[in-house]
């Protein structure tokens, strides 16, 4: 009795050790003959890595000018001038401390800092000096200190001014303080530009999500239209490999195999492309107004994931299309 | 071997490819199906391969009832058959020893079982030195023995051969015919389809014949009637 349950054991362990060899030597075989028709089919192969290429391409700038638009636009956020100009009368020490903390208690604040008249004249002066306007600073030896106490103030977010807009409008101090001939730049005339940038980025933040998911979906498409013609031009091969008795795995395998060095190899190239043009952009990014130094910075600490994303991205494409297009032939008996 | 019992299959109505066809063929015969374009001969192949389904009647291949088949079985159904075409169906972007390796791969068979069948069954076929050839590199008899090749390399015990002469000139279609008959000398059982007339009449060997979709004619040693 114990001999027999060891025989069966025995051999439920083998049939199990030739199953598991079987399917390693189908994988192996189906890696192999992947890559020698990656070869063979030489133009084919060419045509559709090519198309991977512009798919990823796609993919990927539209990415990094995404990237490169949000820094743009931060930047040029935090270059805007959000300020409140206080007359001389205020331009006390005590005064200047409560305006802050009443500023800085805000949520929506980041920073501010105070510029005294004294040190904007001398500012101003400076400037001069260093322009060689000599009628300006003529103007400033003689007429009196006109400039005011500023207030300058970060803000988290240039599309919500309202918390701040409430406490100019409402605390009484700051409501006395005001010079009169200045108004907050935020309430004044600048008040359009600084909606208009705030704008920009709610489009960027937002619109650069779906236009991004379009152009993958497009491209998406269209490589999988390239390697669904491919297949279908060797689908007599399907066929016959069906009525020789081969079953779905082995039959599909080798064109997945094969799917996949189109985005594997078209990765690399894209990824030497993108990296090329960004260097090539950011040479003349100042001239242009584009802030590209930030993305490079990313992409140099974190080119092996951006890598094995790309990588990624293309291998999946290649194996969802190839997977799907293989569909259809199979299905046949 | 193959039994077929009152095999039906019809394309829209009225329209009956094969009409209530039954059929035995014993192990290691060698019969010649003959009759006029669209009097079945390629539908009845087709069921017997399973690429279709009968409306009625019962087809047993191998002792394998097509009514207990499921399709996910039907790949080791194929892998018992040796099937050769008129347009060979090789593998363009594989040399001839990887055509013919392909059908013992997909059975399972090791590297080193591969390399001592495949050059074995080439020899059979006459292409010793042709083994590293693409099928654009071979004449038309050339890639017929390979797919030849093919078909036998799993050693089948049924070989189905539709119209392997259909398109190759006369000295290589007996060529091909000869290559037949040794697969049938060994014991493989032989189905063959054809047109030719001459072939026919000079195999002598068991003839069926059908017209419309039915058997006209079943001879033991017979020839080609037109």
């Amino acid at each position: 009795m114990s001999r027999r349950r060891k025989n069966r054991s025995k051999n439920s362990l083998q049939a199990l050790v030739h199953k598991n060899r079987h399917s390693i030597l189908t994988f192996w075989r189906i890696i192999k003959y992947g890559i020698a028709s990656f070869f063979r089919n030489a133009w084919l192969s060419v045509a559709a890595t090519a198309i991977m290429f512009v798919t990823l391409t796609i993919i990927s700038v539209t990415l990094i000018s995404r990237n490169v638009l949000e820094d743009t636009v931060a930047d040029i956020s935090s270059n805007i001038e959000m300020s409140i100009y206080i007359s001389q009368n205020f331009a006390d020490p005590e005064i200047v401390s409560e305006i802050t903390e009443s500023i800085m208690s805000l949520d929506s604040v980041v920073s501010v800092t105070y510029i005294s008249p004294d040190q904007a004249r001398d500012d101003f002066r400076a400037e001069a000096t260093a322009a060689g306007d000599i009628d300006a600073l003529q103007a400033l030896n003689e007429a009196t200190n006109m400039f005011p106490g500023t207030f300058n103030i970060e803000v988290t977010n240039l599309d919500d001014l309202s918390e701040l807009e409430y406490l100019v409008e409402h605390d009484e101090l700051i409501i006395a303080a005001i010079d009169p001939r200045h108004p907050p730049s935020f309430l004044s005339e600048h008040r359009e530009a600084i909606d208009n940038i705030a704008g920009v980025v709610v489009f960027i933040e937002r619109g650069g999500v779906i236009i991004a998911a379009i152009f993958v979906v497009i491209s998406t498409l269209i490589i999988f239209n390239t390697i669904r013609m491919a297949i279908f031009n060797r689908r007599e091969e399907i066929y016959m490999m069906k009525l020789i008795g081969a079953n779905r795995s082995f039959i599909r395998g080798p064109f997945i195999v094969e799917a996949t060095q189109y985005g594997v190899i078209a990765a690399f190239i894209t990824a030497g492309l993108c990296t090329a043009g960004l260097f090539i952009i950011n040479e003349n990014a100042e001239s242009i107004g584009l802030v590209v130094e930030p993305t490079i910075s990313m992409l140099g600490s974190y080119w092996p994931l951006a890598l094995l994303g790309l990588i990624g991205v293309g291998a999946f494409i290649g194996v969802f299309s190839s997977f799907l297009a293989t569909q259809k032939y199979l299905k046949l008996q | 071997m193959i039994l077929l019992d009152r095999v039906s299959k019809s394309y829209g109505k009225g329209m009956a490819a094969i009409d209530r066809i039954s059929l035995h063929i014993e192990p290691k015969e060698f019969v010649i199906l003959v009759g006029s374009s669209g009097a079945g001969k390629s539908t009845l192949l087709k069921m017997i391969t399973r690429e279709e389904k009968p409306d009625s009647g019962k087809i047993v291949v191998g002792g394998i009832d097509y009514d207990d088949l499921r399709d996910k079985h039907v790949p080791h159904l194929r892998r018992k058959l040796g099937v050769v075409f008129q347009d060979f169906k090789l593998l363009p972007s594989r040399t001839v020893f990887e055509n013919v390796a392909f059908a013992l791969e997909i059975a399972g068979m090791t590297n080193r079982e591969i390399k001592s069948t495949v050059p074995k069954v080439i020899d059979l076929v006459g292409l010793n030195g042709k083994e590293k050839n693409f099928p654009h590199q071979l004449s038309g008899g050339e890639r017929q023995r390979v797919a030849i090749a093919r078909a036998v390399a799993r050693q089948p015990k049924i070989l189905i051969a539709d119209e392997p002469t259909g398109n190759l000139d006369p000295k290589h279609s007996w060529g091909i015919v000869q290559l037949l008959e040794k697969i049938n000398a060994y014991g493989t059982t032989v189905l063959l389809t054809t047109h030719n007339v001459d072939i026919v009449n000079k195999l002598q060997r068991r003839v069926i014949t059908l017209e419309d979709g039915r058997v006209s004619l079943d001879q033991a040693q017979g020839g080609y009637k037109q």
